[in-house]
């Protein structure tokens, strides 16, 4: 297991330098390099030099994105232009934020999913089926902002019941407030979360439920709760821990956009602010945390995999 | 294969929804529809018999905005499909056909660009070519690759090892004879639908950049952009945001029930067949 682990860190580590290399050198791409995207366009020569002295940027390539890698492996990704501020700071900030988001997504996604997947696939043919497969096209096809948009109008502006704007309050400040703002932007991933679910693990529970061991379960009497609750389910959530690992991609993507609809102070909305202000610092440093925890997750879905299903050879 | 896709309701319900679309936004301008003429007495005015989706805050026609919208959406999507595919086809097929060290430096290359989701993808292109149609247009393109890629270098795959492709290459053709003549034209169905599938992602793509102000910048119509200007006066003109909200998650959903439907009846014809990947964005 712990070979299977390091192979994987080992395969990962050069698409990781590689997509760094590419972060990195965006900031060179942009007209005026980076001292002139500091400094303005009214920087005179002078200054511009010292800058580039001051940055390292006189020294060989290779030597300026080792400076640039050493620093963001060891948290310093720079200063944020717009906000005067370290850049690696202003992440952890919003960090746990998006993390919140995130979770209570997964939760809501969870909740809506699972009984949609497990009905459906109870009676795979039925009018009942045909309609929850709807809400799977649905969740998995309306556009997050468009939905985002749909609930503030109904919660916010017509019922009034909760904020058209989240703000972050962490859950063990105050659970109330938490979930008063996190709600909306939670229940606007979540739908598209219970998607994913609805669709794929509806599938592979219906493989399940055609079985021999189900039927030597149904045939010594077990009730169908349990023989779908304790054995269908638990094999069904197999397969479909790959298919999570695809959706992360759309999931983050997600989040970005969430945040937002309803300005919530996480990663993805910092990041979208840094390409307005084109404040570039700021957008690598955003991109490369979000690039690992993206290629971390996937890892992570592949170990639990590998873990959980003994049939995976870890060769 | 156009035939029987048409067995399938939701896919007639898509091109049918579709080929309306596709029928304003050609003919838009001989409709005399303006998306940028100004009333400005009129802002922000509910659907009428006037102006059916209402008006913006610049007293500009919301309906002939979302049909110049369409324009946009749909052509950008156009073209970001066929850059992908014109960089993602070669590569799947390169890869697949001769493998080897081809194969592990092209497949390194696609894994680099799936380091990132695909949006942001985009985003980082746009922070470097800055705001534009055509930024727009080859970020969202360049998202696509991997997928065409994949399902490509997985056809490819598949049809070696069968027995036509054997006996055109025992008869003394050379490579390039057997992959571009024998192995790529068998391979067209999966990467069609994959298409069509790319297609609903671009178009999702090119809306979300859009409405988080990196996309295609205004004046010119975009979905996208509406929803973001939208959602400033939900309390004023509610149907602002919701009616182009609504033709948007339409396209996308026809799109994605016409691929789906694809993919089932390539599937039904040929099990062997890897018929689609996931979704990019």
């Amino acid at each position: 297991m712990t070979g299977y682990v390091l192979r994987r860190l080992a395969q990962m580590l050069p698409v990781l330098l590689i997509a760094s290399l590419g972060i990195w050198a965006m900031i060179y791409a942009v007209p005026g390099g980076p001292a002139g995207m500091i400094l303005g366009e009214n920087a005179t020569p002078q200054q511009l030099a010292a800058l580039r002295a001051e940055l390292g940027l006189d020294r060989s390539i290779v030597a300026q994105y080792w400076l640039w890698l050493s620093g963001a492996l060891t948290g310093n990704m720079g200063r944020s232009i717009f906000y005067h501020q370290s850049v690696a700071s202003l992440i952890m900030e919003r960090l746990p934020a998006t993390l919140q988001l995130g979770l209570c997504s997964i939760i809501v996604g969870l909740l809506l999913g699972m009984p949609v997947a497990v009905i459906s696939a109870i009676r795979p043919g039925t009018w009942i089926d045909r309609v929850l497969s709807g809400w799977s096209a649905l969740a998995l096809g309306v556009p997050t902002f468009w939905l985002g948009i749909l609930l503030i109008l109904l919660f916010a502006v017509e019922l009034r019941l909760l904020p058209s704007a989240s703000a972050h309050v962490p859950f063990f400040e105050d659970p109330l407030a938490m979930l008063k703002n996190v709600a909306l932007p939670a229940i606007t991933l979540g739908t598209y979360v219970s998607g994913i679910f609805a669709r794929f693990l509806r599938a592979s529970l219906i493989a399940e439920l055609n079985a021999d061991y189900v039927r030597t379960a149904r045939a010594k009497g077990l009730p169908e709760r349990q023989v779908i609750g304790s054995h269908a389910l638990s094999n069904a959530l197999l397969p479909f821990v790959t298919v999570v690992g695809l959706m992360t991609a759309n999931f983050i993507g997600g989040a970005v956009v969430t945040e937002s609809v309803f300005t919530y102070p996480g990663l993805g909305r910092l990041l979208v602010q840094a390409i307005s202000t084109r404040d570039y610092p700021l957008i690598q440093g955003a991109i490369l945390v979000i690039m690992v925890i993206y290629m971390l997750t996937n890892l992570i879905v592949d170990v639990i995999y590998a873990y959980i299903d003994p049939r995976i050879e870890y060769a | 294969m156009t035939r029987r896709v048409l067995e399938y309701p939701g896919a007639v319900a898509g091109l049918l929804f579709l080929g309306a679309l596709i029928c304003f936004a050609l003919a838009a301008p001989l409709l005399g529809l303006d998306p940028l003429e100004q009333d400005i007495i009129a802002s922000l005015e509910g659907p009428s018999a006037t102006y059916w989706f209402g008006t913006d805050e610049l007293g500009r026609d919301l309906f002939a905005r979302a049909v110049f919208g369409a324009r946009t959406s749909l052509s950008t999507a156009a073209g970001a499909v066929l850059i992908a595919g014109a960089i993602g086809v070669p590569i799947g097929l390169i890869s697949g056909f001769f493998g080897g060290w081809r194969d592990a430096l092209l497949m390194r290359f696609v894994d680099v660009l799936l380091a990132l989701p695909g949006i942001l993808l985009a985003m980082a292109m746009i922070a470097v070519l800055g705001r534009s149609q055509m930024a727009a247009l080859v970020a969202v393109g360049i998202t696509g690759v991997p997928g065409f890629a994949r399902i490509t270098r997985a056809q490819v795959l598949s049809l070696r090892a069968r027995d036509f492709v054997t006996a055109v290459e025992a008869l003394g053709a050379s490579a390039t004879y057997s992959m571009m003549r024998t192995v790529l034209p068998n391979a067209w169905s999966p990467i069609l639908v994959q298409a069509v599938v790319l297609s609903s992602v671009a178009i999702l793509l090119e809306a979300a950049l859009a409405f988080l102000g990196v996309g295609i910048p205004p004046p010119t119509p975009s979905w996208g952009e509406m929803l973001r200007t939208g959602k400033s006066y939900l309390h004023e003109a509610p149907t602002y945001a919701v009616l182009p909200g609504l033709v948007l998650t339409l396209t996308i959903l026809s799109l994605d029930s016409i691929g789906r439907s694809m993919a089932a009846v390539l599937e039904r014809d040929d099990p062997l067949t890897p018929a689609r990947q996931g979704r990019a964005a």
